[in-house]
């Protein structure tokens, strides 16, 4: 590992950032071989410096002296390797972020840690401000994800007090702490803030804003907020018992927030990356396409690893420039369609299920937790 | 006449009759059904033609005489009182009308249990599958013996709430699924109707080291684990879901897990794949690309072919449980039975079946005290005898009344 942030690492960061400024201010986009340069170096600095993934890299084939060609071609590491491995380029004892990667199937969690802020925050604002804040609007933020003064390891969390903090009009709630919902304060608030005609923000995770809704249909309530507010959805249902259809759940939050359909934004990211997809249209018609910023392109594959045709379902492999801390291409078990102008997801909602006679996975994994 | 005026011995004749009649791949009916069954199901036809074989091949008049003797004492129990050495007389009365709601994906899995109840003299209706399987078995069943034509009934669904209304007629009904499945069907039921569920298990299998020190056993035994594997892609309760290998023999777990992997190979050749969800390929290669990891850093391996059809996992995390995607296997190495019962115990697994590669003592300890309520032989985990105790529960018993007579 590189010396306490060491001029290398701190020329290749300033390289990343300058990219993600240029688009964040300018709308300057990424060329092919520009993109390609950029990978292929974050690459090869990985390969020097994150041990795990060069041993990965090199049981296919791929090192410091034989790099790959395009980015397309980078090994994507599992995201379940995080929960395997440290994977990072930096002694973890010095990360300025550490953010937990869910439990799934096995139920531990890994890190995925972050050497400096400067990435994830210039990743994560630019993103934000592009797709959600294309207006530049104040909002007040009404959070229903993890508070990160309680759980500092939650992505989210981070990602919305960042949010809240630098483009906020001063007042942020949080009203989700472990699985309790604060429905009553959250009423009281959305009430104020239609009071004082100060346009909202609701961030939550898919299955929070159901619970909400439930809520709120329970208290016979519905709001008309504030022009300019807006909803940001992330996330899925994957390991709850309750699903509901997407394009429902939308028309449903519309409706009880008094807003429009396209004002319902979902987002996209796993903590194993370090930047976001959001819808590129919300409103249109049509399945949602999910786009990013320039400094991370995906790829549909097929369990061979291979780019399977346009229009084809697969599993979504990313590479994302800002994971320089860690490994710059992961694969996913999230299933998408190339589409013009980004990926529509697809099935991230449901795991893979057992059908069978007596065979009920969910159900087996249940009795195991009970144990 | 009717169906409690028949003798029982008669009406297993005919449904020994109408099973051998399906033990011929050409017999129409049945080629019929393999066709939609595997439309149905996605399943390779070879994998249909399979599961036809392993069905009705046991049904024989002998197989379920014994059956129905070893459990009711004698078979004419069930045509009117008989005596027992002290015990009252008594008679195997049938429990009145029987309902069996066929699986989505088990083939034909409602069939034993609709032949018992047949046998047992009970009016009976099957909520049969869109491909019509048990209709058209009846039919050839009544073909067999015409005063059974009236007597059961094989009835179309679609979806368990749609089917679960008219369930509180019925004095017994049987039903196969998933957790939740059960619970809704159950809870449809008539509080004084019995309710033969089969939920929610697993099956697993043990290579011991006497095996992994015979090349050629070794080799049959992966051919068999192999089969009892991609069958049915892994999705019934009988399919092979967790794998310990011993260490100990001259062939290691890990040369096992590579044999296991060839073996596959060759099964997918046999049984296809079913047109997988992408989800499936998408989990599948996942625990590949993650296994491959884990090997680089040292621990485990991965064996699959070029389009992930199936995984053989080895070594794979202990705190993590079996990973329940079709035609993906964790091979775990141990140094004895206590060490697989420390893993099944621990993800609280609820076993149907145990393979076992030798019946020795300890091994048969192990399946016992895991839980399993049948132990087997590697590749006939797929094919139950007619006779045997599915789930655990006695056959016939399930759809009697008995009824004692002091006088």
């Amino acid at each position: 590992m590189p010396g306490s942030y060491s001029r290398e690492t701190a020329e290749l960061d300033a390289e990343i950032l300058q990219a993600i400024g240029a688009w964040h201010v300018r709308g300057r986009q990424l060329g092919d071989a520009e993109f390609d340069d950029l990978a292929l170096r974050i690459l090869a600095y990985q390969l020097r410096y994150n041990l795990p993934y060069a041993r990965y890299c090199a049981s296919l084939g791929v090192s410091g002296r034989s790099l790959p060609a395009t980015w397309e071609a980078i090994p994507a590491v599992p995201a379940a390797a995080y929960k395997e491995a440290t994977l990072c380029t930096f002694d973890p004892a010095g990360a300025a972020l550490a953010f937990e990667t869910s439990g799934t199937t096995s139920g531990t969690g890994g890190r995925h840690y972050m050497e400096k802020r400067d990435l994830y925050d210039a990743a994560l604002l630019a993103g934000f401000d592009r797709f959600m804040l294309p207006d530049a609007a104040r909002l007040r933020y009404f959070n229903l994800v993890p508070n990160p003064h309680d759980r500092p390891e939650s992505s989210l969390g981070y990602m919305m007090a960042r949010v809240a903090a630098d483009r906020g009009d001063g007042e942020t709630g949080w009203y989700l702490r472990g699985d309790r919902l604060f429905a009553d304060a959250f009423v009281a608030d959305i009430d104020d803030a239609v009071e004082r005609e100060q346009p909202a923000c609701i961030a939550g995770t898919a299955f929070a804003l159901v619970r909400l809704l439930d809520d709120l249909e329970q208290r016979d309530r519905v709001f008309r907020l504030p022009p300019g507010s807006r909803i940001m959805e992330t996330g899925g249902f994957k390991g709850r018992a309750r699903y509901v259809e997407r394009g429902e759940f939308y028309r449903r939050l519309a409706a009880s927030f008094g807003i429009s359909e396209d004002r319902v934004v979902a987002e996209y990211g796993m903590t194993e990356l370090t930047s976001q997809y959001y819808d590129r249209n919300p409103g249109g018609p049509g399945a949602r396409v999910k786009a990013a910023a320039p400094w991370l392109r995906s790829r549909v594959v097929g369990p061979d690893g291979r780019r399977l045709p346009r229009g084809t379902v697969g599993a979504l492999v990313h590479a994302d420039l800002a994971n320089r801390s860690s490994c710059v291409a992961v694969a996913t078990e999230d299933l998408g369609v190339e589409a013009d102008g980004g990926i529509v997801l697809l099935g991230r909602e449901r795991g893979a299920q057992l059908r069978g006679c007596s065979l009920d996975a969910e159900a087996l994994l249940a009795a195991g937790d009970g144990a | 006449m009717t169906l409690r005026a028949l003798p029982a011995r008669t009406i297993v004749r005919a449904i020994a009759g109408a099973a051998r009649r399906w033990r011929d791949a050409d017999f129409a009916p049945r080629a019929q059904l393999a066709a939609a069954v595997a439309a149905r199901t996605g399943y390779a036809r070879s994998a249909v033609e399979y599961a036809f074989d392993a069905l009705f091949a046991p049904m024989t008049e002998a197989a379920l005489l014994s059956a129905i003797a070893s459990e009711l004492g004698c078979v004419e129990a069930l045509d009117g009182f008989v005596g027992r050495e002290g015990r009252p007389a008594a008679w195997a009365a049938p429990i009145g009308r029987v309902c069996v709601i066929a699986s989505r994906t088990t083939i034909g899995v409602a069939l034993p249990a609709a032949a018992f109840a047949l046998c047992a003299k009970c009016e009976l209706e099957v909520k049969d599958r869109e491909d019509g399987l048990v209709a058209a078995f009846f039919r050839t069943l009544a073909a067999e013996l015409p005063q059974l034509a009236g007597a059961a009934r094989a009835r179309p669904w679609s979806s368990v709430e749609a089917s679960v209304q008219d369930l509180a007629s019925f004095d017994a009904v049987v039903a196969f699924g998933r957790t939740e499945t059960l619970a809704t069907v159950r809870s449809a039921c008539a509080p004084q109707a019995r309710f033969v569920g089969y939920g929610s298990r697993a099956s697993a299998g043990y290579v011991c080291a006497e095996t992994l020190s015979d090349e050629l056993r070794a080799e049959a035994v992966a051919a068999g684990a192999a089969r009892d594997l991609v069958l049915y892609d892994s999705e019934g309760c009988l399919s092979l879901h967790a794998l310990f290998a011993e260490r100990g023999g001259g062939i290691s777990p890990f040369e096992f897990a590579g044999m296991l992997g060839r073996a596959a190979r060759c099964a997918t050749l046999e049984f296809p794949a079913a047109q997988s969800d992408p989800a499936v390929l998408a989990a599948r290669g996942a625990a590949r690309d993650l296994a491959e990891f884990r090997a680089a850093a040292g621990t485990g391996a991965a064996f699959a072919n070029e389009a992930v059809d199936y995984a053989i996992l080895f070594d794979p995390p202990r705190e993590a449980p079996p990973l329940f995607i079709p035609r993906t296997l964790g091979v775990i190495p141990v140094e004895g039975p206590a060490e697989a019962l420390e893993y099944l115990q621990r993800h609280g697994l609820e076993l149907e079946g145990f393979a076992l590669s030798e019946p020795r003592p300890d091994l048969v300890r192990l399946a016992t005290d895991a839980g399993a309520v049948r132990l087997t032989r590697f590749g006939e985990l797929q094919r139950p005898p007619i006779g045997g105790n599915h789930g655990g529960r006695p056959r016939v018993v399930e759809f009697v009344r008995w009824i004692d007579n002091e006088l």
